[in-house]
C-alpha cells in the first residue's frame, strides 16, 4: 500500500510538472519589526556568472554589483544616478574646471586594517590604469594630464594624479569632462588594499574599502560568492548583513523552486511564464518592483551600405515599427520606446517627442526615398533582399520575425540571419559587413553622454568593435557631444541632450524599438533593498526582518502535495 | 607488447589531431576573443590592448608552435613567470595556457573541475550498468513475459527522453514536491555532496541503463540458449545460478561499454552538469564555448579526448581478460 501510494503521489507532482495553472507557494514571512536588525545573510542567485573581483578588470554589471561591495569609491551613484561623496568626504571643482580635488575621511579601513590614505588612492589609480591591467574601461580616462605617456610606458606614475596631502587628491585634467565624477563613481579606480601592489595580479585576492569583505575561499568559482560584513566599514550601522550569498549559473526555474521553498531571498531571473505569474500573484505582488531601466534597444542601419545611406530609407523603417508588438514577445520586461535613452538615466529627453509608428509616413518615407510601395498588390519597394543580423539564444529571434512582417509592409524584404551573441558581436561592428543588425546598450555610466556618444558620435567609428554599428556620422551632433562632455551645468547639459534627441530621431541610425528592465521579487522579510540604477542592488542599508533562525519552509516527503508542510507561522495570509 | 605500443601511438596521434582542429576551428571563426574578455560595450582602443595581453594579436601559427610546445615541458620547481601557468610535478611542467575569461592557468581550472566530474562519472557509470543489467538480465530470463515487455517498454522511454526533461521532472518530483533531495548544487560536506549527486547521477543514468538492459538482454537471449546453459539445466542447476553462469559470459561486454561510458562520461555532461550546477568540465564548456575561451575549451578537449582514447584503450584490455578465447585467438595474452 505505501509503495502504492508513493508511486500515486510520484505520478500526481509528474502530470503537474510544467502545469501552467501550477499553484505558487506563498511567500516567507516577515517579523513585523519596525526597526532595521543587524545580522542575517542574504541569498541572491544569478542565472550567468563572474569572470573577476578585481575593481580594475571587471567589465560587466552582475561582476560590478558584487565589487562595489568589496570596493567603496571616493564618490558613488545614490539612489538616483547623481555622483555623491563616499570615501572622500567633500570634493571641489577648480573655477577652470580642469582639476578636482577629493578630500578623504580621516579613520577609514580597509579589509586588512590599515587606514586609507590619498597614496593608496594614487597607488589604485596608477595601478588599474597602467599599461598591463586588463582594464577595459581605461580609455574612458584619456583626459587626465598624462595618460597618453603613462599608456605609452613613458611615466612610472600617472602625472595627473597628485597626492596633496595624507588626506588630499588632486586629479588634473587636460580638458574639462563632466564625465569624470561618474567615471570615478564606476568601479574601475576604487581604492585597493596595499597587497594589490601598484601593479595587475591576477591572483591577488581582492581586498577594498567597502561594506562587505571576501574572507579565503568565500568565492567558489562557477558556483558561490560569499561576502561577509567588513566591520570597521566607515559608515555606523551599515551594512546591516552579516553575510550577502550570491549562488551564480543557476536556472531560470531553480531559482523559482527556491524562491518558493524560502532558500532565496530574492529573484529576478525569470522564465516568461514565471515573470507573469509572480507579478500577477497577489501573495507575491506587493514584493515584486521594476528596477530602473538601464538598456535601451534597436534596430541599427548601417548608414554606409545601401539602401541606409539613403535617410528616407532610415525614417520609412523607423516609422513602420509597431513597438507595441515587440512588447508581447516579453510582456513585462520590455518597454517600447522611440528615444536612445532609457527613461531612467539622467539626460533623458521626457520632453522631446521619440520615433513612433506611423505606416502611412513611412510609406511616404519610401516614396521619397524612390521605392514607393503599394500595400494592396505588394508591388514596389526596394527590389533587393537586406540581410538581417541577429542573435539566439535571446529575444532577437522573435522580434527579427516581427521586424521581418511589419518592414515587408513597406517594400523592404530582410533575410534574418541568426548567429551567436560572439559572432554577432564582431560581425554587426565590423565596417562594410552588415546593413542590419539588431543592437543594444546598457548604461556604463548614468548619463545620456554614454549613450549618444557610444552609440552615435563618428569618433566611435572603427573598422572593428565599432560600438556606433550604423557608422552613423554627424558633424552637428558630434559638435554638441563635445560640448556636453565639457559642460559642467546640468541643465545646460539636457538642453544639448533634447537637441541630440531630436537629431538621432530624425536621422535615424537606429530605429528605436525599446527599453529593457528587470523585475525582482523579494522575501517579505527583506526590508530595504533599494534598486540601484547603476549597481542592481545597494545593499548597505538591506536588512532581514525576521525572528531569529531559519524560517525556510520545512516540507516532509508529501507535505507540500498534500499542502500541510509549511507551518502556517512562516506563511503570509493571502490579501 | 607490440600492440599495446602502437595503440598508444595511435592514441597520441588521435589527441593531437583532435585538438589541432580544435584550434584551426576556433581561429577560423569570426569571433573575437578578446572583444569578449574585454566586455561587449569595450571601446576598440581597449579590446585591442586586452587582445596584446592575450597574445591573441601574434599570428594564428605562431599561438599554435607556442601552445603545442609548452604543452609539456621542463622548467623549474616553481609556478613563477613564465612558468606561472604550469602544473608542475618534479621537473615535468604541463602547460594548457591561461583562460581569458578567468585569468588563471587552464590546468588549476581543469584540475578543480575534473574530480566532480570524475565523481559524477563513477557514480552514475556504475548506476546505469547495475540498473541495465539487472533489468536486462531479468527480462531476458522472462523472455516473452510481462517483465519483459515492461523492461522493453521501459527501456525505450529511457533512450527516447531528452536529458534536458527526464532531469527537470526528476527535480520537480524529488527536490520541488517531495524535498527529498537538493535541487541543484555540489554541496560543502561529504553527507550534502553524496545528496546533491543522487538526481544529476540519476539522471545520467536512466539514459545508459536503458542502453545497458536492451543490450544485456539481447546478449543474454543468445547466451541462455547455448549449450552450456542446457547442460547446465539438465545437471539440474537452480535458474538462478543458470542466469548466473550466463551472465558471467556475457560480462565481457557489459565491462566494455562500461570503460567506454567512463571515457564519454569525463567529457562532461553539458546539459545535465548544467541543469543542476554541478560544477564540472560540462558546465565549464558551455560557458568556454560562448565566452570563446580558446585555452579552456582546448584544455577540456584534450582532457576528454585523452579520457576517451584511453578508456577505449582499457576497454580492449579488459575485453581480452575477460574472454580467454581472444586471448588464446591471437596470442594477446602475452601482449598485454
Amino acid at each position: 500500500v505505501k509503495v502504492a501510494a508513493a508511486a500515486l503521489a510520484v505520478l500526481a507532482a509528474l502530470s503537474c510538472a510544467g502545469c501552467g495553472d501550477e499553484r505558487l507557494a506563498a511567500p516567507m514571512a516577515a517579523a513585523g519589526s519596525a526597526v532595521p536588525e543587524r545580522g542575517g545573510t542574504l541569498r541572491l542567485a544569478s542565472i550567468g556568472d563572474i569572470r573577476t573581483l578585481d575593481p580594475a578588470a571587471s567589465s560587466d554589471a552582475l561582476g560590478g554589483m558584487m565589487v562595489q561591495l568589496l570596493f567603496a569609491g571616493l564618490v558613488d551613484f545614490d539612489e538616483r544616478g547623481a555622483v555623491v561623496p563616499d570615501l572622500a568626504r567633500s570634493f571641489t571643482i577648480a573655477p577652470d574646471g580642469l582639476a578636482i580635488t577629493f578630500f578623504l575621511r580621516e579613520g577609514v579601513r580597509f579589509h586588512d586594517g590599515a587606514e586609507l590614505t590619498a597614496d593608496d588612492v594614487k597607488r589604485s589609480i596608477d595601478r588599474s590604469l597602467h599599461p598591463g591591467t586588463p582594464n577595459p574601461f581605461a580609455s574612458f580616462f584619456d583626459r587626465i594630464v598624462g595618460f597618453d605617456a603613462y599608456r605609452a610606458k613613458k611615466t612610472q606614475t600617472l602625472e595627473g594624479v597628485e597626492v596633496g596631502g595624507r588626506y588630499v587628491v588632486t586629479v588634473r585634467l587636460r580638458a574639462r569632462d563632466a564625465m569624470l565624477l561618474p567615471l570615478f563613481a564606476l568601479h574601475g579606480l576604487r581604492p585597493v588594499c596595499a597587497s594589490a601592489g601598484t601593479r595587475y595580479d591576477d591572483a591577488w585576492h581582492p581586498c577594498g574599502a567597502g561594506p562587505f569583505k571576501l574572507e579565503p575561499g568565500g568565492w567558489q568559482r562557477g558556483r558561490q560568492l560569499t561576502l561577509v560584513r567588513h566591520g570597521a566599514f566607515f559608515r555606523p550601522g551599515e551594512p546591516r548583513l552579516d553575510a550577502v550569498t550570491i549562488f551564480y549559473l543557476m536556472a531560470s526555474l531553480t531559482q523559482r523552486y527556491k524562491l518558493e521553498a524560502g532558500a532565496l531571498d530574492v529573484m529576478r531571473d525569470f522564465t516568461q511564464g514565471d515573470l507573469s505569474r509572480l507579478a500577477t500573484d497577489e501573495r507575491w505582488k506587493p514584493f515584486g518592483e521594476y528596477e530602473p531601466e538601464r538598456s535601451i534597444f534597436g534596430e541599427a542601419m548601417n548608414t554606409e551600405i545601401p539602401p541606409f545611406d539613403n535617410v528616407e530609407v532610415r525614417r520609412a523603417v523607423a516609422a513602420a515599427i509597431d513597438r507595441e508588438q515587440y512588447r508581447l514577445i516579453r510582456p513585462g520586461t520590455i518597454l517600447p520606446s522611440g528615444k536612445a535613452v532609457p527613461s531612467s538615466v539622467p539626460g533623458y529627453s521626457k520632453d522631446v517627442e521619440g520615433q513612433s509608428f506611423d505606416r502611412t509616413r513611412a510609406l511616404e518615407h519610401m516614396r521619397r526615398a524612390g521605392y514607393a510601395f503599394d500595400p494592396e498588390t505588394g508591388r514596389g519597394g526596394y527590389p533587393h533582399r537586406i540581410e538581417y543580423l541577429a542573435y539566439r539564444p535571446g529575444y532577437a529571434e522573435y522580434s527579427a520575425q516581427v521586424l521581418q512582417q511589419q518592414l515587408a509592409k513597406i517594400g523592404l524584404r530582410i533575410d534574418i540571419r541568426l548567429v551567436s551573441f560572439a559572432t554577432h558581436l564582431t560581425l554587426s561592428q565590423r565596417r562594410g559587413k552588415t546593413a542590419m543588425s539588431t543592437q543594444a546598450w546598457s548604461l556604463d555610466y548614468p548619463d545620456a553622454h554614454n549613450f549618444y556618444e557610444s552609440l552615435f558620435s563618428s569618433r566611435m567609428i572603427s573598422d572593428e568593435h565599432c560600438s556606433n554599428a550604423a557608422f552613423y556620422k554627424n558633424a552637428e551632433l558630434d559638435g554638441m557631444l563635445d560640448k556636453a562632455r565639457e559642460e559642467l551645468d546640468p541643465a545646460a547639459r539636457q538642453a544639448i541632450y533634447d537637441r541630440a534627441q531630436a537629431i538621432v530621431r530624425d536621422d535615424a541610425p537606429w530605429a528605436m524599438t525599446h527599453a529593457n528592465r528587470w523585475y525582482v521579487v523579494r522575501q517579505p522579510y527583506v526590508r530595504d533593498l533599494e534598486l540601484h540604477p547603476t549597481w542592481i542592488y545597494s545593499l548597505r542599508r538591506t536588512w532581514l526582518d525576521r525572528a531569529k533562525g531559519a524560517i525556510a519552509a520545512r516540507a516532509g516527503v508529501f507535505g507540500e502535495l498534500l499542502g500541510l508542510s509549511v507551518p502556517a507561522r512562516n506563511r503570509t495570509e493571502p490579501r | 607488447m607490440n600492440a599495446l605500443i602502437r595503440r598508444l601511438v595511435w592514441s597520441v596521434f588521435v589527441v593531437w589531431a583532435v585538438a589541432t582542429l580544435t584550434f584551426i576551428v576556433s581561429n577560423v571563426l569570426p569571433d573575437d576573443p578578446a572583444r569578449l574578455a574585454a566586455g561587449a560595450q569595450a571601446r576598440p582602443a581597449d579590446v585591442a590592448r586586452i587582445r596584446a595581453q592575450l597574445g591573441l594579436d601574434r599570428p594564428a601559427r605562431e599561438q599554435y608552435v607556442r601552445y603545442v610546445s609548452r604543452l609539456i615541458h621542463t622548467g623549474p620547481k616553481e609556478a613563477k613567470g613564465d612558468h606561472a601557468t604550469c602544473a608542475i610535478y618534479g621537473p615535468v611542467h604541463f602547460d594548457l595556457g591561461r583562460s581569458y575569461q578567468q585569468r588563471r592557468p587552464v590546468t588549476a581550472i581543469i584540475a578543480e573541475r575534473l574530480p566532480r566530474t570524475l565523481s559524477l562519472a563513477a557514480v552514475a557509470a556504475v548506476l546505469q550498468a547495475l540498473l541495465g543489467t539487472i533489468a536486462g538480465t531479468i527480462a531476458a530470463a522472462r523472455r516473452g513475459r510481462a517483465t519483459d515487455t515492461l523492461v522493453v517498454g521501459s527501456t525505450l522511454l529511457g533512450i527516447s527522453a531528452p536529458t534536458f526533461v527526464l532531469g527537470v521532472a526528476l527535480q520537480y518530483v524529488l527536490a520541488y514536491r517531495l524535498k527529498l533531495l537538493p535541487l541543484d548544487g555540489f554541496g560543502a560536506t561529504f553527507t550534502e555532496r553524496a545528496a546533491s549527486i543522487v538526481l544529476p547521477a540519476t539522471t545520467l543514468a536512466i539514459y545508459g541503463a536503458a542502453h545497458y538492459a536492451r543490450l544485456v538482454r539481447d546478449e543474454m537471449i543468445g547466451l541462455l540458449s547455448q549449450d552450456f546453459v542446457r547442460t547446465a539445466r539438465a545437471k539440474g542447476l537452480g535458474e538462478l545460478r543458470v542466469v548466473g553462469h550466463a551472465l558471467r559470459n556475457g560480462l565481457g561486454t557489459i565491462v566494455t561499454m562500461f570503460a567506454l561510458d567512463i571515457g564519454v562520461l569525463v567529457s562532461g555532461a553539458v546539459v545535465t552538469e548544467t541543469l543542476f550546477r554541478w560544477p564540472g568540465i560540462g558546465a565549464l564548456s558551455v560557458s568556454a564555448l560562448v565566452d570563446r575561451d580558446g585555452p579552456v575549451l582546448l584544455g577540456i578537449v584534450l582532457v576528454s579526448s585523452t579520457a576517451i582514447v584511453l578508456a577505449g584503450l582499457m576497454a580492449d584490455v579488459l575485453l581480452v581478460a575477460f574472454d580467454p578465447r581472444l586471448r588464446s585467438r591471437a596470442g594477446g595474452a602475452r601482449d598485454y
